[in-house]
């Protein structure tokens, strides 16, 4: 079904971060991603775009085992981080999440402190030995999520109570606290209103200088702007995948053609 | 029997007006039905119901004198005849109304929409009747009975001679002790179910575990009596109280509050599971994706989220605990007491309840009358519980939503 | 890290691989264990609570379902039954069952002698004391019935009495019956004699669903019948009662009542009173109904109301759920058609809400029909043997409820009556559950996804 060789082809270069190969998805009946093969780099932003249903959401949450909380869905075929398989039974969900972290479309702060809400990765994944580490931690991942001057004097408040796009990019503090090596972000912006948009794809730009970032977008024109890499998806299948630049100037398949013109979507 | 004749009278009247109206109706049409404002079965109703209306009006209120004690059974030839009269009045006024224009429709709905609010209002009249019938008795109680020894007083020792002491302490002591054990089996039992079968259980599991849950939940109470009675008693007398040399009574403290404990496992579990599963999905995502493992997410997340409804849940399984009546009666005991001991036998409002109410005494003693105070106790503590739960729970949903 | 440049804010968390779970995931992953454990446990207790709860209620209460009887011949002396010897009943039923006693006694003893039985010790009360206090009034019902048997020989199955049925059920052994006063280990071993002879046999006993309720000494003879026949009253009045209005206050507060202050007290007040204790609704009704309004004591119109008033908040919840489910479409296309928004209603959004009231409904019933403690307070407790009249007067009869039946049982000294008690549950069981059965049968047959 999938050949063993292109994966070890796929990881001897070492600017790729995640190697897929051969990736399946059912839900129940449904088949959701057929056969999709894809590298994707580190320190890139990597953005995912096509028609809804078309699987990107669904390929984004193979990447971090997101689907194995959905009992009727069935993975087939290989994913690698670094080289190594995260579907093979010796590994931990749990401990590959901690390495790929993932913000999600409805920002999700939890019902607890803008601090707590922060600390939480860290705490759990133990990350720091004593309180005066684990306030570094946070502060650092609210300064690199461009949050830290709005809400440095009220840390004990709820993060319940702050604005969508502050809740978005708490959300995105909360995911770089626990030092991810990838970050993937699904549909980011589609619940924030323009300005709050803005400042999330700046922050985008930022973090590709740490790691790997990938985001699944039903906006082409913030695929254009914040991706470096781009694929396009359609009816489970892997369409196009390259250069940002060239999918959005010359396709080479015209689905992605009729997508881009706005044709179907 | 002349008020039933009077009653089926004007059930026939109302028919005859149903017939009367409609034929009318037709004829003030003419050959063109669409004539008529409303339809004519609407103006056939309308006569049938003023005709019907007055006479039940007549009849509800001769009942309500005659259990007043205003009017006698004699009286009933009259108020039949009353009633019809009203009935042959209403059915002639509302013939005359019969026309084109005539909106029977709108009359008829007018009517029917009344009906509907007055069976609305019988849940408020249903509340006022408690109160009411509560406050009475309990004021004909402490008439004869001083009001700070049933609320301080620390005996409960009724007399049929006279001369009793009835301090409630004891019995709301057994009533806390007792529903505090059976919260403690419940609660933890109760959600820890919840949250295996809404985030664990494989769909094998869920299929047996879910309806057996729910065959708990429909037991009558005094099915868990008997099993309190017949089993849970003797076992823990038999395995537990004598060989610890703690007691030697069946009925005791624990059985009451194990097997309260075991039927408010589903109750309590429903509850939770309805407010696990209103913690929205994007949290649990949340939590996963930050690698959380399922049981971090569940006691870091969802119940943090949900605690304020499962307070409320609680708080509804104490109000059910407090109020259960049958499996006291069965398993708990009738000696009142203020004890620790759980292996001994305690009563609670309840049991008394029953006990005060059942017995062939005089309704003006003080003996009797104590029951409605206790009930008058029972309802406000219960009530008071059921409010802040309510409350809560509302609060917590609106949250959500 | 401390040191480290803004642009890399915090150090990765593992770097080593993920083949091997470090010791911290171990550790986590072991309390998921654990918690899973308890979980899994708490399904557990509850299952367990309910397995030993059905098979000891069925381990106790299928014997009431047989019963031991003996055939015998029985000489209906004409010189006792009816001393004119003109065969009237009206005459004949001045003998009393002290009359039939003595020749059912004399039966046992022919018997005992014709089969030639000899046991060392047994006494002449022991041999009399073999059949049921209540056989007297068996063979003189079907005398009055058929006065010609009179001075004839007939083939009778008497009652045997309630310690040798215990015998043969195994709840009373030849130990226990050397410290039973009502008993003895002489007459078990006849009893024994009798059964390998063939005349006294232990079978099916329908009569436990047809018979009244019988005495403190007469478990044998005790049935559900009069509890069932009052209970079907008083879901009759339930059902007649309770449906409609809370149907009618449903469609009030759901469809019509503006929202306003006076409408939340309502829905406040019917949440409140689904949760206000049972107890405090046979307060009420003992209140209300009897001291007030001079209705009967024990009869099922007062535990009809009283049940009504418990069952109407349960009813309008549900049917208020039900009409909710409607979408807003349905009543839009019909008020858009013309029809008024009481044709709405009547017409489009109560039929396809009805399976949703229906199964409501049901389960209301059977919360009604499981309630025991209301009619303790209303003198459904008392000791009934006559069957009501058929409704509407029967309403007003005295009459007894399963629930209640069965609470009866449980104060009584003899232990037979545990098991009678056991036996009705089950009778009452079995009507829960077809009434759930109905209800899902009803809620899959007309589910209906918008």
């Amino acid at each position: 079904m999938y050949d063993m060789n292109r994966v070890e082809n796929a990881v001897s270069q070492t600017d790729i971060k995640i190697a897929a190969r051969g990736v399946q998805v059912y839900y129940g009946d449904k088949h959701a991603l057929k056969d999709v093969d894809v590298d994707i780099l580190d320190k890139t932003v990597t953005a995912f775009i096509g028609p809804s249903g078309c699987g990107k959401s669904t390929f984004l949450r193979c990447i971090n085992r997101m689907n194995d909380t959905i009992p009727i869905a069935r993975v087939e075929g290989k994913i690698a981080l670094d080289g190594e398989d995260i579907y093979d039974r010796r590994v931990d969900p749990v401990q590959l999440r901690a390495k790929i972290g993932m913000v999600f479309q409805k920002p999700n702060p939890f019902p607890k402190s803008i601090y707590d809400n922060v600390a939480y990765g860290p705490r759990i994944h133990g990350l720091s030995r004593n309180r005066a580490e684990l306030d570094e931690i946070v502060e650092k991942a609210l300064r690199g999520a461009a949050l830290w001057n709005e809400v440095k004097d009220r840390l004990q408040e709820p993060g319940t109570g702050l604005s969508g796009g502050q809740q978005q990019r708490l959300c995105i503090a909360r995911a770089v606290a626990t030092a991810p090596e990838v970050l993937l972000m699904d549909e980011p912006c589609s619940a924030l209103d323009p300005i709050a948009t803005g400042q999330v794809e700046e922050l985008i730009d930022q973090l590709r200088e740490q790691f790997s970032v990938v985001i699944v977008t039903h906006s082409m024109q913030q695929a254009a702007r914040v991706s470096q890499k781009t694929a396009f998806f359609h009816l489970g299948n892997l369409v196009e995948y390259g250069e940002t630049d060239d999918i959005f100037t010359k396709p080479q398949d015209s689905r992605t053609e009729a997508y881009i013109s706005g044709r179907i979507g | 029997m002349p008020l039933s004749w009077a009653l089926f009278a004007s059930l026939l009247l109302a028919f005859a007006g149903y017939l009367l109206g409609r034929s009318r109706a037709f004829a003030a049409a003419g050959p063109d039905v669409r004539q008529l404002h409303s339809r004519p079965t609407y103006h056939g109703a309308s006569v049938a119901l003023t005709a019907l209306m007055p006479a039940l009006a007549v009849l509800a209120i001769a009942s309500i004198l005659r259990m007043a004690g205003v009017i006698t059974a004699e009286a009933g030839t009259i108020v039949g005849l009353i009633a019809l009269a009203a009935s042959v009045l209403g059915l002639g006024w509302a013939a005359t109304r019969i026309g084109r224009d005539f909106q029977a429709r709108n009359a008829v709905e007018r009517i029917v929409l009344g009906l509907l609010i007055m069976c609305s209002l019988i849940a408020i009249l249903t509340t006022a009747g408690i109160v009411l019938s509560l406050l009475f008795e309990t004021g004909r109680f402490f008439q004869v009975y001083d009001w700070k020894t049933f609320f301080f007083g620390t005996e409960w020792t009724p007399r049929f001679q006279g001369n009793s002491q009835l301090g409630i302490l004891p019995l709301l002591w057994g009533t806390l002790y007792i529903s505090f054990i059976a919260l403690i089996v419940s609660v933890p039992v109760g959600l820890f179910a919840a949250i295996y079968m809404s985030e664990y259980a494989s769909k094998r599991v869920r299929s047996f575990a879910k309806p057996a849950i729910e065959v708990l939940a429909g037991i009558p109470t005094i099915v868990y009596g008997l099993f309190a009675l017949v089993v849970v008693g003797p076992m823990l007398r038999d395995y537990f109280a004598q060989p610890l040399q703690l007691g030697n009574s069946a009925s005791s403290v624990l059985t009451a509050g194990l097997v309260m404990g075991i039927m408010l496992i589903p109750f309590v579990s429903s509850l939770s599971d309805d407010i696990i599963n209103a913690v929205p999905q994007s949290l649990r995502d949340g939590a996963l994706g930050l690698g959380s493992t399922p049981s971090e997410t569940i006691r870091q997340v969802v119940l943090p989220a949900a605690l304020p409804g499962i307070v409320g849940a609680v708080l509804l399984a104490a109000s059910r605990a407090i109020g259960e009546t049958m499996i006291v009666v069965l398993g708990a005991g009738a000696a009142a007491q203020l004890g620790l001991n759980p292996f001994e036998a305690m009563t609670t409002i309840t049991v008394k309840i029953v006990s005060q109410l059942t017995g062939d005494s005089d309704f003006n003693s003080p003996e009797t009358l104590v029951a409605f105070a206790l009930g008058l106790t029972l309802f406000i503590i219960t009530l008071a519980l059921n409010v802040v739960a309510l409350y809560i729970v509302r609060k917590y949903r609106e949250q959500y939503e | 890290m401390t040191d480290m440049p803004m642009s890399n804010p915090v150090s990765g968390a593992t770097k080593g691989t993920l083949m091997q779970p470090d010791a911290r995931t171990r550790r986590r992953n072991a309390a998921e264990k654990r918690f899973r454990i308890y979980g899994a446990t708490a399904i557990g207790i509850a299952v367990l609570a309910l397995v030993v709860l059905l098979f000891t209620i069925f381990r106790d209460g299928s014997g009431a379902f047989r019963q031991t009887y003996l055939a015998i011949p029985v000489e209906l002396n004409a010189q006792v039954l009816d001393p004119k010897g003109n065969r009237d009943p009206g005459e004949m039923s001045k003998v009393l069952t002290l009359g039939y006693g003595k020749v059912l006694d004399a039966a046992v003893e022919a018997t005992v002698a014709r089969e030639n039985i000899q046991i060392e010790g047994l006494t002449e009360a022991e041999i009399k004391g073999l059949i049921s206090k209540d056989a007297s009034a068996q063979v003189r019902s079907r005398v009055l019935a058929d006065p010609e048997l009179v001075g004839q020989t007939i083939e009778v199955d008497v009652l045997a009495n309630g310690r040798v049925d215990g015998y043969f059920k195994g709840r009373v052994t030849l130990a226990s019956a050397e410290r039973d006063n009502n008993t003895s280990p002489q007459q078990l071993m006849l009893a024994d004699e009798l059964r390998d002879r063939g005349l006294m046999v232990t079978r099916f006993n329908w009569h436990f669903l047809s018979n009244p309720d019988a005495s403190d000494q007469r478990p044998e003879a005790a049935g559900v019948g009069v509890a069932i026949l009052g209970s079907l009253y008083m879901m009759l009045v339930v059902l007649f009662l309770a449906v409609p209005i809370g149907v009618a206050a449903s469609i009030y507060l759901e469809e019509f009542a503006p929202k306003n202050r006076w409408t939340d007290v309502i829905e406040v007040n019917i949440s409140n009173l689904a949760a206000v204790p049972s107890i405090v609704f046979g307060i009420l009704g003992l209140a209300a109904f009897i001291n007030f309004a001079g209705l009967p004591q024990s009869a099922p119109i007062v535990g009809g109301l009283v049940l009504t008033l418990m069952t109407l908040p349960t009813i309008i919840i549900s049917t208020r759920a039900a009409l909710k489910a409607v979408p807003p479409s349905i009543r839009d296309a019909a008020l858009g058609v013309g029809a008024s928004k009481m044709q709405s209603v009547f017409h489009h959004v109560l039929p396809l809400a009805m399976p949703g009231i229906l199964t409501g409904t049901i389960i209301g019933l059977a919360q009604a029909l499981g309630e025991t403690a209301p009619l303790l307070l209303i003198g459904m407790v008392a000791f009934v043997k006559n069957f009501p009249a058929s409704p509407p007067e029967g309403l007003f009869d005295p009459a007894s409820a399963l629930p209640v039946q069965i609470y009866n049982w449980t104060q009584r000294s003899d232990p037979a009556f545990i098991e009678r008690a056991s036996g009705a549950i089950i009778v009452l069981l079995i009507f829960l559950f077809c009434m759930n059965l109905l209800a899902i049968y009803l809620r899959r047959k007309f589910e209906r996804r918008w």
